[in-house]
């Protein structure tokens, strides 16, 4: 792949650092790396020189995982990959866009950043992205029509988890997650009219 | 929310200083009952005069600072008044003035706009506020008598009353999330509902809700990392039989 790539590395060694940045060079994936040492820093960094990829010690999400989900929310061009050298939590890890281990080899570590940058380019950040899909457009309906997790599942003949996951979605695109403040949304965006809600 | 130099609060700063850097500390204070003016006075010097712990106003003050402050010595029992005091005042503040105020933007808003959704939004906020309500309710008339009456308990060195059998730890159950509602309030307001050109209005409401969410995150706080731990050990204390 011929594009360059800027890496942002966010750790206190090193060793662990420069290794990294040294290895991936080894590979011939062309990056810029920069480094700094907190998760406080990320963000002034983006606003200085835009990075694709950030490369993260889980250890400093895992106190900081509201702190964390923010600036995620906010990069939303960014792809997270944890750079793990220590046991931690599946849970914590699972936060990532994917994982690299001490023991990887300079082309696997190269493989999965190349890996999710085309996936990026696949998906084409557009606008669109934050828009609701036709199937959760018609969870929302059903939400706003006062029908529990159950009833919707039954209606549009898919199971409950995937209404439950239909339900994440629509909250993390729109920001809101109690129903009545959906309903408001399904209005506000005419998915629903005022008159057919029921009190 | 207002934007303040964060720094870790000490008992010898002026008390002024400390406010002029951090106007919510003004809110903290009146909540703890003190008033302005405070001269040049320290924080150890005010707190001291008007018979508060130097620890605990500084454990509350850094929160308010976004510094996570614990002293040396946890809190003691006989700080549970001042921090019940702090809680209730808090409360009173909450439905005495900060939501009728929204309300009344909120109703404001739904005058100068007066296409339907604005009706959903009030009723919204109404709903929210009588939950709000009930979650205030229930700990200033079960919570807070029941943790005074283990204070009473303890300092009469009398044993625990039986058959009491509630603890906090079901208050912990109890205390859900109400600041998630605001949160939804804040999304709609900016990024979905019309409005007529009416900058101010929306403006005020956004910082109204910034501002009472900002203090319900440290009210909740205050509760979960102060009173919750506090209460349980006054509960072990009297099981142990002092």
């Amino acid at each position: 792949m011929n594009v360059n790539v800027n890496i942002i590395v966010v750790e206190t060694s090193p060793l662990v650092s420069e290794g990294l940045a040294g290895l991936l060079n080894k590979s011939g994936l062309k990056c810029q790396f920069s480094f700094i040492d907190s998760l406080g820093e990320l963000e002034l960094s983006y606003a200085k020189r835009k990075f694709e990829i950030v490369v993260i010690n889980p250890s400093y999400v895992q106190n900081n995982s509201k702190t964390f989900n923010s600036i995620r929310n906010r990069l939303i061009n960014v792809r997270w990959i944890g750079l793990v050298y220590a046991w931690h939590d599946p849970e914590l890890l699972s936060l990532f866009d994917s994982v690299i281990t001490i023991s990887d080899t300079s082309d696997s570590v190269a493989n999965k950043i190349t890996k999710l940058i085309s996936d990026e380019n696949q998906q084409g950040h557009s606008p669109s992205q934050d828009l609701l899909s036709e199937r959760e457009i018609d969870v929302l309906k059903l939400l706003a029509a006062g029908k529990a997790n159950k009833e919707i599942a039954d209606k549009l003949n898919i199971s409950i988890n995937t209404v439950i996951s239909h339900r994440k979605n629509i909250s993390q695109k729109t920001g809101i997650k109690s129903v009545s403040g959906l309903t408001i949304y399904a209005v506000v965006q005419k998915h629903v009219s005022i008159e057919s809600l029921s009190e | 929310m207002y934007q303040t130099v964060k720094f870790a609060l000490a008992a010898d700063l002026k008390m002024s200083e400390i406010i002029l850097n951090n106007p919510y500390l003004l809110l903290l204070l009146e909540h703890f009952g003190i008033d302005a003016p405070f001269q040049e006075k320290s924080v150890n010097t005010v707190c001291k005069e008007n018979g508060l712990s130097t620890d605990l106003f500084l454990t509350f003050a850094n929160l308010y600072n976004g510094v996570q402050y614990s002293p040396d010595e946890p809190p003691s029992f006989s700080d549970i008044m001042a921090i019940i005091g702090f809680l209730k005042n808090s409360h009173k503040f909450y439905s005495d003035e900060i939501y009728p105020g929204i309300l009344s933007t909120i109703r404001l808003m739904a005058k100068v706009n007066d296409h339907r959704e604005m009706t959903l939004v009030q009723k919204f906020f109404v709903d929210y506020f009588s939950e709000v309500t009930e979650h205030l309710d229930y700990e200033d008339k079960v919570v807070f008598p029941y943790v005074l009456t283990l204070y009473g308990q303890i300092s009469e060195n009398k044993p625990p009353e039986p058959g009491v059998e509630y603890s906090v730890q079901q208050y912990k159950e109890h205390h859900n999330d109400i600041e998630e509602k605001l949160n939804d309030l804040k999304s709609l307001l900016i990024k979905y509902l019309p409005q007529k050109n009416d900058f101010a209005i929306r403006r005020k409401l956004l910082f109204d809700l910034s501002e009472l969410e900002y203090d319900l995150i440290i009210h909740s706080k205050i509760e979960d990392l102060i009173l919750i731990p506090l209460v349980a050990r006054m509960e072990s204390f009297l099981k142990e039989g002092g």
